[in-house]
């Protein structure tokens, strides 16, 4: 970190125009970015399915943006974020629908990764963020609007 | 008066809930309002002591029927302005 600032999504973690068939698919697209770094194994996707199947889509916390996680577990190895937008939008039938971000979060516990969710909380609630998100069409494109990077003068 | 007790839910009270928190948080800050929050799961947050409990459409369903203390849904946990209408008129209620 440095002048403040603090990487909140990696770019390898992150990516854009992904063609999902459904709300279980969009998952596990964004699963698994997480997935090929090792920071989780494959039941961490089944359980957020699983937990929305369950719980309803209350993940859905804003128009258009699923923060796609279940409780912390033994398949999630490091605390871990993805980011990616879709192509076609999304109905996960919630009331914020259609979605067209998903988030995946997985943490190691329920405390060590505060901070940083905290940041993206923050930058969530900037104007028009999840619009710019969605509007993203490559990766370094999404990486800087989540990661606010300032661009060179 | 005494700090109320605010408790934001989600599933699991560490990922939706604490984005909840934050935007609470937020809404308290710029109104100089002094309120205690924390975060809590779908499954034991009725068994946590507290003031209100805030929480989206969906799961409010679960505990409303049985919750002892105040129910505010939420729809859109990133909509200061909707977090901010709610707190406040909870708060107000409280003066």
């Amino acid at each position: 970190m440095k002048n403040g600032w603090e990487e909140l999504v990696s770019i390898d973690n992150i990516d854009v125009r992904v063609e999902a068939e459904d709300w279980k698919d969009a998952i596990r697209k964004a699963g698994q970015l997480l997935l090929d770094k090792g920071d989780i194994e494959s039941a961490y996707i089944e359980d957020m399915i699983a937990s929305i199947e369950t719980l309803g889509p209350y993940i859905v916390i804003t128009k258009g943006f699923a923060l796609a996680h279940a409780a912390p577990c033994e398949a999630v190895k490091n605390n871990a974020v993805s980011l990616i937008n879709l192509k076609n939008e999304i109905n996960f039938g919630s009331q914020n629908d259609p979605v067209r971000v998903v988030m995946c979060l997985a943490c190691v516990d329920k405390e060590s990764h505060i901070g940083k969710l905290s940041k993206i909380a923050m930058k969530l609630m900037e104007k028009d963020m999840i619009e710019k998100l969605a509007n993203c069409d490559s990766k370094e494109e999404l990486y800087k609007t989540i990661n606010a990077v300032k661009e060179e003068a | 008066m005494i700090e109320p007790k605010i408790q934001c839910v989600c599933g699991f009270g560490c990922g939706s809930s604490l984005m909840l928190r934050m935007a609470i948080d937020d809404i308290l800050r710029k109104h100089s309002l002094e309120a205690n929050t924390f975060c809590g799961d779908v499954g034991t947050c009725l068994s946590n002591p507290c003031d209100v409990i805030f929480i989206s459409r969906e799961l409010a369903e679960r505990i409303v029927d049985r919750a002892e203390v105040p129910v505010v849904v939420i729809e859109n946990f990133m909509d200061s302005s909707e977090v901010e209408e709610k707190v406040l008129a909870y708060m107000n209620k409280e003066d």
